[in-house]
């Protein structure tokens, strides 16, 4: 058994960095991050494109910046992490197992855990491509590790399906190196990412985007040779008689990311069935006792300005935690209403200034979107479900709910709603 | 008479899609399409001058970190990018470095440097 | 280039041409296996569900069939084989549910045809009892005929563990090594191959999908086949208990099979949509993925499309196109002597222990001479599957060799040292590595693994990550290095 843990971090990326960080500030003694990779910074080492920090250091950094800032700042609280160490069970009592190169097997009972696994991305498999299985298809996240990490490009012929921000950062990224990017092929009448990336990674090259399309098929063994695309219907099917084959030698999937939770699901945390993340309270934490969660496991965001601030509410969640205070007693139930597909977190206090997180289930234009009747609103030019909106609310809003209100139903109402 | 130009505003998820029209002395004479003052001003800066930082990786001389990120201390000339990447194919960069460490003093003659974004070795 | 000389060829390193070296290699005979993909089992052996089974599903207990007397025999030889050479194997049995009266007396005909040929396992079960065994199994069902009998293994482990077997006992396993034409030699044979000509006094054409082809080269063609394409789904190791042993029904399309079933590794698979297909093309269609779902509901209604992390393709060298109604081709050619062909269309993995010893009796037949070897080592050690181990032996085995405690596949918790095996044994390849260690085969489908299963590939080999391949010969993974195609770049 491990010396006693405070506060154990899952992953040492964006979330579980800004987690440790905010548990050290907040006064617990020993905080123990785990990453099961080669190094500090999740995914923001291979996100070497500029757009982190706009929010959180009001500057425009890399990814690699963004990261430093937080390993520096990690560095001089004396957090501690462990590298090429998975966990690989939890259990609610908190009991973890590690398997660590240099520390070796590990069982530890640390007094509280954040979840900072982050996500995975959907396969070729989910979406039911068919044709062959041949060589050079990969999803966008896999690919910008060969080509920032290890110096690779997987071909020169690129066809990227999914006009997510990942996908449309590695179409321009591609581009630069000199592949050619034969087309972003996107299933969805609009495209998925911010309209930036669609601006400066798609039409900056003039690389041809196909709204409404999907790959039908896959040609070619032992290397990709084609695709053929077609116009999707409204249940994403390819419609037939609409095909077209592009060439190419490399498919890049951007269709979708899986919060990674099969550690929350061995600690029997309940997971939310429509964000696939675990349920949380506005500290962040998840159904069982001292076992909080942050950024990307809990629902995959746009901006790691928001992951840092959410992982620091658990962060400091888990201290409070470890140093035995007592959870929020009320829990108010926020409720997706009209137009709403989710919120998070799934239950606040009341007592505290929250801010709550949401997207919305269709694009509209012109939207208020109303926390409870009579909490707070905001009025929106344009909310679309690929843009993460975000409800600041002091405290002193929240005062106006009835006693005893059980739950606060989040809207977003157009001008006819009204 | 004059001729059209449009930008699509990134300001926020409307992209609206807004026409200037140029005079004959290359001066914006009329803007429509955007929803609100800011993108007025957007739509004007780029597309008098569409500016873009550049970011990519180049090649090292240590066999462990084959990459070093890289990033333009400046945005550049949108169309000095593509021109830019070959330029940045020749360096090799060396250890130490820290981040913030000029590999490429003005680029292209840009004003802008290229910096390491990351230190060699991690 | 030499002439390799050899007393038997083996053509083809599926699992029956590795089972008859393996059988071969009890001998003192100077055997040579020949595979021309980079790995064994590339063909009809590592795209099938593995199962291990007696009759039922297409089998129709016809004693007039040569390959039910293969399987029969067979029955009793894989689980002590599997434990020699330790190859995952698991007893699940075999349920087949009946929807209606129709159905039932089928199965009831069935049962009579089996006992008649001494297999009396079977057992009729009520509606009770076998959603008591399969609480998901569809309402619908009327009740089943179990048989406990059948078990699943890993086929493509169980071929590499039988080849590397063989290896072990002095048969030459050479890999990438295709045979381009065969012609009468003196005394035997000459096969000419992409590297060298080979000399054999006999030849075992066990070339899978290519065994008419070879059977060809030397007019012992006597026989056709026909390539039979099927389509398996995979389904996440969450829904890892829908089913506990393999569960089957008549399909309600005939000339396809409806079956779901544990896999050794704790996956749900199920399938299968048949089609005629250009031999070697393993593709899918979304029209038979659709059809082996909304078919296989029927017997489980749960089964979901949204579960399902992995699809392929594999192929049977058929006889004829309808299931059950034909037979294998395990003979001496009676054209060429010294000359056998072997294949055996379905169940391939389920007949390899008998058909192998079946062949060696053929050679013998033929004039080979069988004298046996005294220091035949029937035990193959297995790769350690870290994930299986209780913690205090994970704990021993990362500090004897830490790369035990770097996890590369993390869906499947496959760990570097593994990894490192696997390379070592042979793997020269992604595939390779995947078949003997996992990774790569969980919900993510090798987007975490795949980097590292590449540089781990390219440092044990001594190559360079760009020459890194899935599956050897043009499928490189990374075309080109950075800054390769831009001017400047190198």
């Amino acid at each position: 058994m491990h010396q006693e843990v405070d506060v154990a971090v899952i992953g040492a990326g964006p979330a579980g960095l800004a987690a440790a960080i905010k548990a050290k500030q907040a006064g617990a003694e020993r905080v123990l991050i785990f990453e099961r990779a080669e190094n500090l910074g999740g995914l923001l080492d291979q996100c070497i494109h500029n757009g982190f920090g706009l929010l959180y250091f009001g500057e425009d950094l890399t990814g690699p910046e963004y990261r430093d800032r937080f390993i520096q700042k990690a560095m001089d609280l004396k957090v501690e992490a462990e590298l090429q160490s998975m966990v690989l069970d939890l259990q609610a009592d908190h009991t973890m197992k590690v398997a660590s190169s240099r520390k070796g097997y590990l069982t530890l009972r640390p007094k509280a855990i954040v979840l900072a696994m982050g996500c995975r991305e959907r396969t070729r498999y989910a979406i039911n491509i068919h044709g062959s299985r041949p060589s050079g298809i990969y999803t966008a996240g896999q690919a910008q590790r060969f080509v920032n990490i290890h110096g690779l490009l997987p071909g020169k012929r690129i066809v990227i399906l999914g006009s997510g921000d990942i996908g449309m950062i590695m179409a321009r990224r591609l581009t630069l190196e000199g592949a050619s990017v034969e087309a972003v092929v996107e299933v969805l009448p609009y495209v998925g990412g911010l309209i930036r990336n669609e601006v400066q990674c798609v039409h900056d090259f003039d690389i041809p985007l196909f709204l409404k399309h999907t790959v039908s098929q896959v040609h070619g063994f032992p290397r990709i040779e084609a695709v053929t695309i077609a116009e999707a219907d409204e249940g994403c099917n390819p419609v037939p008689g609409t095909e077209r084959r592009i060439e190419c030698d490399t498919l890049l999937l951007s269709v979708g990311l899986i919060p990674e939770n099969e550690l929350s699901l061995k600690a029997g945390v309940e997971l939310d069935p429509i964000v696939g993340g675990p349920i949380v309270d506005e500290a962040r934490q998840t159904s069982v006792p001292g076992i909080f969660a942050g950024g990307n496991v809990v629902h995959v965001h746009d901006l790691v300005d928001n992951v840092t601030w959410e992982s620091e509410i658990a962060g400091a969640g888990a201290a409070a935690f470890a140093s035995g205070a007592k959870p929020p007693g009320r829990k108010i139930e926020m409720k997706p209403g009209r137009n709403i597909r989710y919120v998070v977190p799934h239950t606040i206090s009341g007592d505290s200034d929250v801010t709550l997180y949401m997207r919305v289930k269709e694009p509209e234009r012109n939207v208020r979107i109303r926390v409870g009747d009579v909490v707070t609103s905001k009025v929106k030019l344009a909310v679309k479900p690929s843009s993460m909106e975000k409800m600041e609310i002091a405290a002193g809003e929240l005062g106006k709910l009835k006693d005893g209100a059980s739950e606060i139903v989040v809207e977003c109402l157009t001008k006819e709603a009204k | 008479m004059g001729s059209k130009g449009t930008v699509i505003c990134v300001g926020c998820p409307m992209g609206c899609e807004i026409t200037l029209t140029i005079d004959d002395n290359g001066e914006v004479s009329k803007i429509t399409g955007n929803s609100c003052k800011e993108g007025k001003t957007y739509a004007v800066d780029e597309y008098k001058n569409p500016l873009r930082v550049l970011t990519a990786t180049v090649l090292t001389e240590d066999s462990c970190q084959p990459l070093l990120p890289v990033r333009t201390d400046r945005p550049i000339l949108r169309s000095k990018l593509t021109e830019a990447m070959p330029v940045l194919a020749k360096v090799r960069a060396k250890p130490e470095l820290k981040a913030g460490d000029i590999l490429i003093h003005n680029l292209l003659g840009t004003g802008s440097n290229v910096v390491a974004t990351s230190s060699l070795p991690c | 280039m030499s002439t390799h000389q050899t007393d038997v060829l083996i053509i083809g390193g599926g699992i029956l041409g590795a089972a008859a070296a393996r059988e071969l290699s009890k001998y003192k005979v100077d055997t040579t296996l020949v595979e021309k993909e980079v790995d064994w089992g590339w063909g009809s052996t590592k795209a099938n569900i593995g199962l291990v089974c007696q009759g039922g599903d297409g089998l129709e207990f016809r004693p007039e069939y040569h390959r039910s007397k293969l399987v029969w025999d067979s029955i009793p030889m894989m689980e002590p084989l599997c434990q020699e050479l330790e190859v995952p194997f698991k007893r699940v049995g075999m349920i087949g549910v009946y929807m209606n009266e129709d159905q039932r007396s089928k199965f009831s005909k069935m049962q009579s045809r089996a006992e008649k040929v001494g297999i009396s396992s079977h057992q009729w079960i009520d509606r009770d009892t076998l959603f008591d065994m399969e609480p998901h199994v569809s309402r619908d069902a009327l009740g089943a005929l179990y048989d406990p009998v059948p078990a699943v293994t890993d086929p493509i482990k169980l071929n590499i563990a039988l080849a590397e077997n063989a290896v072990q006992n002095g048969v030459h396993g050479l890999l990438g090594r295709e045979i381009v034409d065969i012609s009468p030699g003196v005394g035997g044979f000459e096969a000419k191959t992409n590297d060298g000509p080979i000399k054999a006094r006999f030849v075992v054409n066990a070339a899978g999908l290519y065994v008419d082809k070879v059977a060809r080269m030397v007019n012992a063609d006597n026989f056709v086949v026909y390539p039979v394409k099927g389509y398996v789904g995979v389904l996440d190791k969450r829904m890892g208990d829908l089913v506990r042993h393999n569960v089957w029904r008549v399909p309600p399309i005939p000339g396809e099979m409806n079956v779901i079933e544990p896999t050794v590794d704790g996956n749900i698979i199920f399938g299968i949509t048949l089609m005629q297909a250009r031999r070697g093309d393993f593709s899918t269609k979304g029209e038979m993925a659709e059809a082996a779902l909304e078919h296989v509901q029927g017997i489980v209604p749960e089964l979901s499309a949204k579960d399902v992390i992995k699809y392929f393709a594999g192929f049977m060298m058929m006889k004829t196109f309808e299931l059950g109604w034909h037979d294998c081709v395990v003979e001496p050619s009676p054209i060429v002597p010294g000359f056998i062909n072997v294949t055996m269309g379905y169940p391939g993995i389920s007949a390899c222990p008998a058909t192998g010893k079946e062949i060696v009796q053929m050679l013998a037949d033929q004039g080979l001479d069988l004298v046996q070897k005294t220091d035949f080592n029937p035990r193959r050690r297995d790769i350690t599957d870290f994930s299986e181990l209780p913690d205090e032996e994970k704990s021993e085995l990362i500090a004897r060799e830490p790369r035990y405690g770097h996890v590369v596949c993390r869906c499947e918790t496959v760990t570097e040292m593994e990894v490192v095996d696997a390379i070592r044994r042979g793997a020269t390849t992604i595939d390779g590595v995947k078949h003997r260690t996992r990774a790569g085969t969980g919900r993510c489908q090798s987007g975490f693994c795949r980097s590292r299963v590449i540089s781990i590939l390219a440092r044990e080999l001594g190559i360079s990550e760009q020459e890194v391949t899935m599956a050897g010969g043009k499928s490189q993974e990374m075309l080109y290095r950075s800054k390769q195609l831009l001017e400047g770049g190198n």
